[in-house]
């Protein structure tokens, strides 16, 4: 299989199915033949689902010889982080706990994907719950970073991340509690959304922590991205937390210019509130640069310090993951494993009055990042702060944790989208995180396009994988 | 490991952890204090919390 076809975007893909030029069961059959030859060094995919993606593809295909093109999804091979149900296939959330549950019905999510006619691969690698890893002590190995295997690829949504670095698939959905979406994509060189809160439903999706759980796409490129978020994105009676809010036409910016937009910089998350990587900086500055001389309106906007964003969202988050794990941390401790073990447990001794004050807070917290944002069109700050560390470095992963800007979008729900910055002199990736308002995604695709088209970063994939 | 650990975690209704697991205990809710520690004091008393409830055919 060429590299061609292994990295052709989705937005690319499906124009050449439309046309009739790309076969959507050859796409799916050479897709599978290099996750076949490959995977066994990355780990991307818990389960691999051969037989059900080449019937997806023969039935799409039928359907679209005979002229019932359904859309941009079509016959497009997509996979699902393992903690999204899909009908009839096991849900395991990467752990001994849910080993033999199967799911009795698609997730909203995977209904409307289904419906647009994409075509399922398989179930991919999370950290554990989305919470702990990575981790040795599970079922299944850690995925690991195609720009070298010897690093961290990020999580929670790690096989998402990989796969998509790995030329496996050009579209998958991750979820995002502290930065799950954002985190992989930063280490893998990828684009993962988190959208405002509410605006995909979670309904099908295991939880973690109820109030900062999100789904959302991840892909190699700003149009991809959009595309599946149109897909996907929508009102859901059924999940309490949906909101109501109609859906635009998330393309509908792409190929404008920056002329004119107030970009607000959050430079005090990544240079003052925690110290980011020289690299990882310069990428920044360099970023903001390029925006500037393209004609935005920069300025920078002060937030309250990061260390605070953290500190609520790690309350919220600790209090609300207890909740759901409670009774699995009191009956089968010792089917988790020792990481997510170790952070579900951090809500075992919090007070009510601790979480509600924390609840309390993130209300303040919301209302000031409003105001900040309130003569911007958007902001962009770090996502990582550093490029991936080695995935046996104990020290490193602990400080992955806090060494990020993207807790404080999960605290106020506001969408972050998160791009390729570049590359370290290691030759891994770096990253930058644009933050919309409410609702707000169009614009964060805006100028996350103009940026990947002005530097071309999305075009280099990882050499042991693009020849 | 103190017994006085292993009785916190009896008290949570933790009484399957293992001393390795009550070491992990014992490291989660120190890590925890040290957020705690962050909640500001002092706000306003009607200061409402994020999530508030709704009756059911409410209009959202």
């Amino acid at each position: 299989m060429s590299a061609d076809l292994a990295y052709l975007g989705l937005a690319e893909a499906a124009e050449l199915i439309r046309a009739k030029k790309l076969s959507p069961v050859e796409y799916a059959t050479a897709l599978l033949a290099r996750i076949e030859h490959h995977d066994s060094k990355y780990n991307a995919f818990i389960a691999l689902t051969p037989e059900r993606a080449l019937k997806a593809a023969r039935a799409a295909e039928a359907e679209i010889t005979a002229g019932r093109w359904r859309g941009p999804f079509h016959g497009m091979p997509y996979a699902l982080k393992d903690i999204i149900d899909v009908e009839s296939l096991p849900t395991t959330a990467h752990s001994k706990i849910l080993i033999g549950n199967i799911a009795r019905r698609h997730a909203v999510v995977t209904e409307r994907l289904e419906a647009a006619g994409g075509v399922l691969l398989g179930k991919l690698s999370t950290h554990e719950f989305a919470i702990g890893g990575p981790s040795f002590d599970l079922p299944w190995p850690p995925a690991r970073n195609p720009w070298n295997r010897d690093h961290f690829c990020g999580g929670s949504s790690s096989g998402s991340g990989a796969g998509l670095a790995a030329g496996f698939f050009s579209a998958a959905l991750g979820t995002d509690t502290g930065g799950s979406i954002r985190n992989p994509a930063s280490m893998c060189g990828t684009t993962g959304m988190k959208p405002t809160y509410g605006r995909v439903s979670r309904r099908g999706v295991a939880p973690l922590a109820f109030s900062l759980d999100h789904v959302g796409p991840m892909t190699r490129t700003v149009r991809d991205n959009a595309l599946m978020l149109q897909v996907i994105a929508g009102h859901d009676p059924s999940d309490p937390g949906s909101a109501d809010e109609s859906v635009p036409d998330y393309g509908a910016l792409l190929g404008l210019d920056v002329r004119g937009l107030r970009i607000g910089v959050i430079r005090h998350f990544y240079t003052k509130d925690v110290v980011g990587n020289p690299e990882q900086v310069e990428a920044l500055d360099d970023a903001v640069k390029l925006l500037a001389e393209a004609g935005a309106e920069i300025s920078e906007i002060i937030l309250p310090a990061l260390q605070d964003f953290s500190a609520c969202g790690q309350i919220i988050l600790a209090a609300e993951a207890y909740a759901v794990h409670e009774q699995w941390l009191k009956e089968r401790p010792e089917d988790y494993g020792a990481r997510a073990r170790e952070r579900l447990l951090a809500g075992a001794t919090l007070r009510a009055v601790d979480y509600l004050q924390a609840v309390r807070w993130r209300l303040q917290l919301r209302d000031r990042v409003a105001a900040a944002f309130a003569n911007i069109d958007l902001a962009i700050t770090a996502s990582s702060m550093d490029p991936a560390c080695r995935i046996d470095d104990e020290e490193a992963l602990a400080s992955n944790y806090w060494r990020q800007a993207r807790m404080p979008f999960n605290v106020t729900g506001q969408p972050g989208l998160v791009i390729p910055a570049g590359f370290s002199n290691g030759g891994l990736p770096l990253s930058l995180q644009l933050v919309g308002h409410p609702f707000g995604e169009a614009m964060l695709y805006r100028v996350a396009q103009f940026y990947e088209d002005a530097t071309g970063w999305t075009k280099r994939h990882p050499p042991a994988l693009s020849e | 490991m103190t017994e006085e650990l292993r009785d916190k975690a009896r008290t949570l209704g933790l009484d399957r952890l293992t001393a390795e697991h009550l070491k992990q205990f014992e490291r989660a809710t120190t890590g925890m204090e040290r957020q705690l520690q962050r909640l500001p004091h002092g706000m306003p008393t009607a200061q409402e919390p994020a999530h508030v409830y709704r009756a059911k055919g409410d209009t959202q």
